[in-house]
């Protein structure tokens, strides 16, 4: 650092741009050391679509730093960019601007260390619930013997209690279920990051419970490991289960609105945690931002047809 | 159960109506046209021995529909083994398909039986010039709707294969051709019935053997019994091999 010093001064750069640069220098040397469990890093990135109208900015301005272990939960309404934003992390969208980093690598494309439920389940209709798994596990997984990888599937499959509906084609399943192959596959392959894009939605109130149990235990047995990101319309969801809520705002160019703190000690017990003030203080936090929106568009909405 | 005794009551009445229109216009004609009866009875008499073979113009009539199936069989076979790989490239590779597009789109509306010299001129033996033919016959429909399937897999299933890596084999046959099979069998239905089509007008060209010679022979021999005869049977061939590929569209489709 001090010979870094010397030579800057020595080009006689007004101070505040020298500390500037020193302070980016040292970030980038400093950085990866101080932030070794950084798992994600979503680098000022902005995402548009061409489209017959024209270009169209889902989002922008995106940064995003999540910790190796962290859950963290995308909230915002419907159609502001959130599947995009885990597109963008999963790696089946490019970004147009900036970068993504995940586990230490920039994203160019998807990777088996990347596991993501889709937002429509998108199981391959003609494979059993079996084969979907498997050809997921077969390809992800490089090493291993057939019989190694059909264990797999098998310990999967009976995670969301499909087992005996293993032999059944996604067409003769109900939406739950599809949803519970899907995330099944997204586990199968044993990725680092698990990306979840709304993978409860279709699960009635007792299944979607019981899958909240199901994936922090996994989280857990992993010694809380796994890297969670979860789109989630449900605020209750969003805070029994993330470490942090990200509430973007409404597209067109959505960018994050808010950052939310779940402080809350783990393990969470759902029947108690709802009586917990800091709980409702978040619950209300996160209504506020999510309702203030609806609000303020609805005056904008007035005004445009006044 | 129901319902099937209601389709069967259906189907009699049709075959009511057409009997009972047939039956009046050989009566109009005064005998040119042979009546209904005439025709079972001769009908009855040809499927009593199908299968003799008496010499090159003298074969049963179960020898000349199996000669003819033959030939639709080797002809639609090829064809679709040449068209279903092209319908794959050319759905598949934009470049391959602004090339192709063109020469199908002008190929396509020619006559089958417009190939037929040229097949003559290539193979030097009318029943290879006739299964030319029905190869040209059986190319544009599989083409076409092969390339339609390719081009048109879900971008969802697209998205599972990028996601989970596969590879590009597995992406072919667990993605690609799933997906576009209910198409490919369409245009193989498609391309058979055509193909059906063709070889009766095909084989009144080339002569020798098969259901459209036997049709032109019988012509020839002035006996219309046959002729009615032998378009009852291809109307019934051509219906079974239409029910055959569309069970088969069923066994491929797939409810997501
Ligand atoms: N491939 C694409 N081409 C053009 N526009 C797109 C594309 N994908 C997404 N968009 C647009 O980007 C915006 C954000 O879409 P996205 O699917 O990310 O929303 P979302 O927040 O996931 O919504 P929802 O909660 O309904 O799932 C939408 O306006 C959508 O129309
Ligand atoms: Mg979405």
């Amino acid at each position: 650092m001090e010979t870094l010093n010397n030579k800057v001064q020595a080009h006689n750069i007004d101070p505040q741009k020298q500390s500037r640069i020193k302070e980016r220098v040292a970030d980038a040397i400093i950085g990866p050391l101080l932030n070794p469990a950084l798992s994600i890093d979503v680098k000022n990135v902005t995402v548009s679509f061409p489209t017959a109208k024209g270009v169209y900015t889902a989002v922008k301005d995106i940064d995003l730093q999540i910790r190796k272990g962290e859950i963290v939960a995308l909230i915002g309404h419907s159609g502001c960019g959130k599947s995009t934003l885990m597109g963008m992390i999963s790696g089946m969208v490019k970004p147009s601007n900036g970068e993504v980093i995940a586990n230490g690598k920039k994203v160019s494309g998807p990777g088996p260390d990347r596991g993501i439920v889709f937002q429509n389940y998108s199981l391959l209709p003609w494979l059993t619930v079996f084969q979907n798994i498997y050809e997921a596990v077969d390809s992800a997984i490089k090493t291993g013997s057939s019989a190694q990888k059909k264990k797999i599937v098998e310990e999967n499959l009976k995670m969301v209690n499909l087992w005996a509906h293993k032999d059944k084609l996604p067409g003769q399943l109900s939406g739950g279920m599809k949803q519970r192959v899907a995330i099944a596959r997204a586990f199968a392959i044993n990725p680092s990051i698990l990306l979840l894009d709304e993978p409860f939605g279709a699960l009635d109130a007792l299944t979607k419970s019981s899958m909240h149990v199901e994936l922090l235990k996994l989280w857990n047995l992993d010694n809380r490991e796994k890297t969670i990101v979860l789109v989630t319309h449900d605020i209750e969801e969003a805070i029994f289960l993330a470490d942090r809520v990200v509430v973007l705002n409404n597209g067109p160019a959505a960018t994050i609105k808010e950052i939310v703190d779940v402080p809350l000690e783990r393990p969470r017990n759902k029947k108690d945690i709802v009586h917990d003030p800091v709980y409702m203080d978040i619950h209300d936090k996160l209504m506020g931002l999510l309702i203030d929106k609806f609000s303020i568009e609805d005056i904008n909405d007035m005004k445009k047809t006044a | 159960m129901n319902k099937k005794i209601l389709s069967l009551v259906y189907l009699v009445s049709g075959f009511a109506v057409l009997f009972s229109l047939w039956q009046i216009a050989s009566m109009v004609t005064k005998g040119e046209l042979p009546t209904p009866w005439k025709t079972m009875s001769v009908f009855f008499e040809m499927w009593a021995d199908p299968f003799y073979d008496a010499g090159p113009n003298d074969k049963g009539i179960g020898v000349q529909l199996f000669l003819s199936l033959k030939r639709v069989a080797i002809g639609f076979g090829l064809g679709s083994l040449i068209a279903i790989p092209l319908g794959i490239l050319i759905g598949s590779n934009k470049t391959v398909f602004n090339i192709l597009n063109p020469v199908v789109q002008v190929l396509r509306p020619v006559s089958p039986l417009a190939w037929f010299p040229l097949g003559l001129a290539m193979m030097h033996v009318s029943d290879k010039a006739t299964i030319f033919v029905i190869v040209i016959t059986s190319l544009w429909p599989t083409l076409i709707n092969t390339a339609l399937g390719v081009a048109s897999v879900p971008q969802d299933h697209k998205n599972v294969g990028r996601a989970f890596g596969f590879s590009r084999w597995k992406y072919i046959t667990k993605i690609l051709l799933p997906s576009s099979f209910p198409l490919i069998i369409t245009g193989l239905r498609l391309s058979i019935g055509v193909a059906w089509l063709v070889i009766v007008a095909a084989e009144m060209l080339s002569g020798g053997v098969g259901i459209g010679f036997f049709v032109w022979d019988s012509w020839n021999a002035l006996s219309l019994e046959k002729v009615m005869c032998a378009i009852l049977i291809i109307g019934l061939v051509g219906l079974l091999l239409d029910k055959m590929f569309s069970l088969l569209q069923k066994r491929f489709t797939y409810a997501v």
